[in-house]
């Protein structure tokens, strides 16, 4: 990595650069996925390997949904309403005139209409995000309840069997959806999300549109939530306006365990859906283990403060050799 | 020399900002071909001037020209067009980002859509290869040293392919090195046909560049002609009416007192084992290359990061101080270079700022003494000439008046030894001139004043004597006449060692 390449490969060095710093979780995370199949060895299994996936797919999207407005200098509070949200519609209008396309849309729609709204507003008014998407959180949770005030709702047996069965798909439309977001990152107002992060006036002079950067930006974080929470209704095969609450902090977590800083710029997709999978690996460990979810949450939090605080140990450690 | 159409020209351009007029009709013409200096002081305008002109800020009244056109509504992006590019002060760089790509930023070629890395690589090792540059471009901005980073900023300025180039002193952060590089890739635009507005505090920079100066004095033009003829006295005197003969007080006649420093073997952060002394009612400057251990050797002896000495006296103390308040108890006091972020509160008020570091003297039973700190802060104000209101914020002064705050509110300790680190760094020459009295005058008294400073004239001039660190060393040890620009700038390039005569 000490050199370009002259024959020229710049984006291939740039990218092996931002594996710097990651070796670490990379490694955690190998350590952990190992722990898992001598736990579990029912995971190296089609199917097993499918249940895995799945269940690991929807905190993977809220993450990559929350990751890419950190990097961008933001916060989002409204990841679990909007999943919950995207549930619901899913579960009010499959079964309506348009059936599961018209249901897929509706779902995406809503998703990125409501992250472009709440965008705009962030990126107009110029109001703190964390206060916008609190504000927001509150209304899409009322919006979900209306729609929906109980669970049920229907979504049609097949999809939930494409997605939820005992087929890899979810773990496949995963590597869709990150190919799709290397190629918006190798587009400049991908880049963009970067620059207006970490330096935002510095961004505006050098001709990039902060302001669209960001609302793309909430609209690309809203479709995701929204994508992820009609996944959760295909699973669990129904509506269920409050099933996303929990995955608005879990995101945040994911985010950080996987490197992502909290002022923007920081940080790296890779490093979040690492984190993300670390996350899922750790709940299910526990979960399997019989811990008792108090202790679980406990678990968890400390295992996030670690993340967190060994990697600046360290820093601190060789700053002082 | 043949009169040119500009490339770009402000006529009789007004600006204001709530209510309160920062330029006054101010006419400028950017001829191409040619290097043009903006000289004032810090608040004349210039700043707002080069915004007008690159599309930032839109004019109250008068005009913008470009090739002798008027713009009607100049953004940002009619500026970049027109082939106006800026290199501000504050650096416009992401610090995760590589190298290539923050060169490229707001102007990637493209394929498909998708940014064309192949065509980026091509065009941005060209523009590296101008600056001198010769880090891999995938660095990240993140690993280079704030010099560097300026030089990426240059670079991604010529990236654009400007044919007007505004450079708002570009050299603050640069090594004398760097400089030069600029310097030529200054004549080499030039003779290529780019119109050069350049702005520095640094005269004898202006007089080696530049072939003609826009002076601003309170948002109007005081001159606008050409340098030819000119030297750094007759440009000093365009801008503050003033000879530079009292810009820098005269020197005391050896008052230098009982030793208030001595170390031996010192090391902290990239200083190695160096020895150092000083006694009170000197001034000695530290200077050198950027990034040479200067900070990290006044950090040292503040304790504000981990030092070891074989040998140390400080102050009083048998050891270096082992924290910044076992320091600061024994009289020694640090004006960081950052004054923005280390050296002031800037949304508090001027008041609050001056009390910060008395506000445990000041204390009753636990509790604020309003009076008190209200005559302190008042006797302050008065001391460092602080004009107005002092309950306005900080970050509403001029960068010379935040730097006399963040010197003035360690005056009530009554330090014995003041570590100062570039503190006239993108200050007005007025305002310099009041810091250079004061620190004159707190030498008088007695006190040890410890300079670090990237302004060379400033260490051949202020300073009684000049240590030049080199590499985390002493390069020179210089004294009384054997202080000269040249000297210290060969010491600091490592072209001759030389001086023990400390």
């Amino acid at each position: 990595m000490s050199a370009v390449p002259s024959s020229g490969w710049l984006y291939g060095a740039i990218q092996r650069g931002r594996n710097r710093g990651l070796g670490g979780l990379y490694l955690v995370v190998a350590a952990f996925l190992v722990l898992y199949a001598v736990l579990f060895p029912g995971i190296l299994s089609v199917s097993g390997f499918s249940k895995f996936t799945q269940n690991w797919f929807p905190l993977a999207l809220v993450t990559m949904a929350q990751a890419l407005l950190m990097l961008n200098g933001g916060i989002t509070l409204a990841i679990g309403p909007l999943v919950s949200l995207g549930a619901v519609i899913a579960a009010t209008t499959m079964g309506g005139a348009l059936g599961v396309p018209g249901g897929i849309l509706a779902v995406a729609l809503a998703g990125l209409a409501i992250g472009a709204v709440t965008g705009a507003i962030v990126a107009h008014l110029r109001l703190p995000a964390i206060i916008v998407t609190l504000a927001g959180s509150f209304i899409i949770t009322g919006v979900a309840l209306i729609l929906l005030p109980r669970p049920g709702g229907f979504i049609p047996d097949w999809l939930s069997t494409t997605l939820a069965g005992h087929t890899p798909v979810a773990f496949l439309l995963l590597v869709a959806i990150l190919l799709a977001w290397k190629a918006f990152l190798a587009t400049p107002l991908g880049i963009g999300i970067y620059a207006a992060g970490d330096n935002p006036i510095g961004a505006f002079r050098s001709g990039v549109p902060v302001e669209r950067v960001k609302i793309v930006a909430f609209a690309l974080s809203g479709l995701l939530a929204a994508l992820a929470g009609l996944f959760v209704a295909a699973q669990t095969g129904s509506g269920d306006p409050v099933i996303g609450t929990p995955f608005t902090l879990n995101s945040i977590a994911a985010a950080v365990l996987g490197g992502v800083g909290f002022l923007g710029g920081k940080g790296t997709m890779r490093g979040a859906i690492c984190g993300s999978l670390l996350l899922s690996v750790m709940i299910n460990v526990m979960f399997f283990l019989g811990f008792p979810p108090v202790a679980q949450y406990v678990a968890q939090g400390l295992i996030i403060v670690g993340a967190v605080a060994v990697p600046e140990l360290l820093k601190q450690w060789r700053a002082r050799r | 020399m043949t009169e040119t159409r500009p490339l770009l020209e402000a006529r009789q351009v007004f600006k204001g900002f709530f209510g309160n007029p920062v330029l006054k009709g101010v006419d400028i013409a950017l001829h191409p071909g040619r290097v043009h200096a903006l000289l004032g002081e810090n608040g004349a305008g210039k700043s707002t001037l080069i915004n007008l002109l690159s599309g930032a800020l839109q004019p109250d009244s008068g005009t913008i020209l470009v090739d002798g056109r008027p713009v009607g509504r100049f953004s940002p992006a009619a500026a970049r067009a027109a082939g106006i590019a800026v290199v501000q002060q504050e650096l416009s760089l992401t610090a995760d980002l590589s190298i290539a790509e923050n060169i490229g930023l707001g102007a990637f070629p493209r394929r498909f859509g998708l940014i064309d890395y192949a065509a980026l690589q091509k065009g941005v090792g060209e523009v590296c290869a101008m600056v001198g540059l010769t880090e891999p471009l995938d660095m990240p901005v993140a690993d280079l040293s704030l010099g560097r980073r300026q030089m990426v900023e240059i670079a991604k300025a010529l990236f654009r392919k400007p044919r007007v180039l505004i450079l708002d002193e570009p050299t603050s952060s640069l090594s004398a090195h760097e400089a030069g590089i600029l310097a030529r890739l200054i004549g080499t635009l030039r003779d290529r046909g780019t119109a050069l507005l350049y702005i520095s505090h640094r005269l004898n920079e202006v007089q080696a560049l530049c072939a003609h100066v826009t002076v601003l004095k309170d948002g109007g033009v005081t001159a606008d002609q050409s340098l030819a003829g000119i030297d750094g006295e007759g440009l000093v005197r365009l801008m503050v009416g003033r000879e530079t003969g009292d810009l820098f007080p005269p020197r005391s006649v050896n008052v230098s007192g009982a030793t208030r420093i001595s170390v031996e073997k010192f090391s902290a952060g990239l200083m190695r084992e160096i020895g150092f002394s000083a006694r009170a009612g000197e001034i000695v400057g530290i200077g050198g290359l950027v990034g040479q251990g200067q900070e990290d050797l006044l950090l040292g002896l503040y304790g504000a990061i981990p030092a070891r000495a074989d040998h140390a006296e400080v102050s009083g103390l048998p050891r270096l101080p082992a924290h910044v308040g076992e320091a600061n108890a024994a009289g020694i006091v640090y004006v960081p270079a950052d004054r923005k972020h280390e050296g002031l509160v800037l949304p508090h008020s001027i008041a609050v700022n001056l009390i910060l570091p008395s506000l445990g003297r000041l204390a009753r039973r636990g509790f604020r003494d309003r009076a008190a700190e209200a005559g302190l802060i008042a006797d302050l104000a008065r001391r460092l000439t602080i004009k107005g209101d002092v309950a306005r914020p900080v970050q509403a002064l001029s960068g010379g008046n935040q730097q006399k705050v963040a010197l003035a509110k360690w005056l009530p300790l009554d330090p014995s030894i003041l570590l100062l680190n570039d503190p006239t760094r993108g200050v007005d020459i007025e305002t310099k001139r009041e810091i250079y009295l004061m620190l004159r005058a707190f030498a008088t008294e007695g006190r040890l004043v410890i300079l670090a400073s990237s302004d060379t004239p400033e260490l051949v001039h202020l300073c009684d004597r000049v240590v030049v660190l080199r590499e985390g060393r002493v390069a020179a040890r210089l004294s009384g006449a054997a202080i000269s620009e040249e000297a210290i700038v060969g010491a600091a390039m490592g072209i001759h060692e030389q001086g023990e005569a400390a």
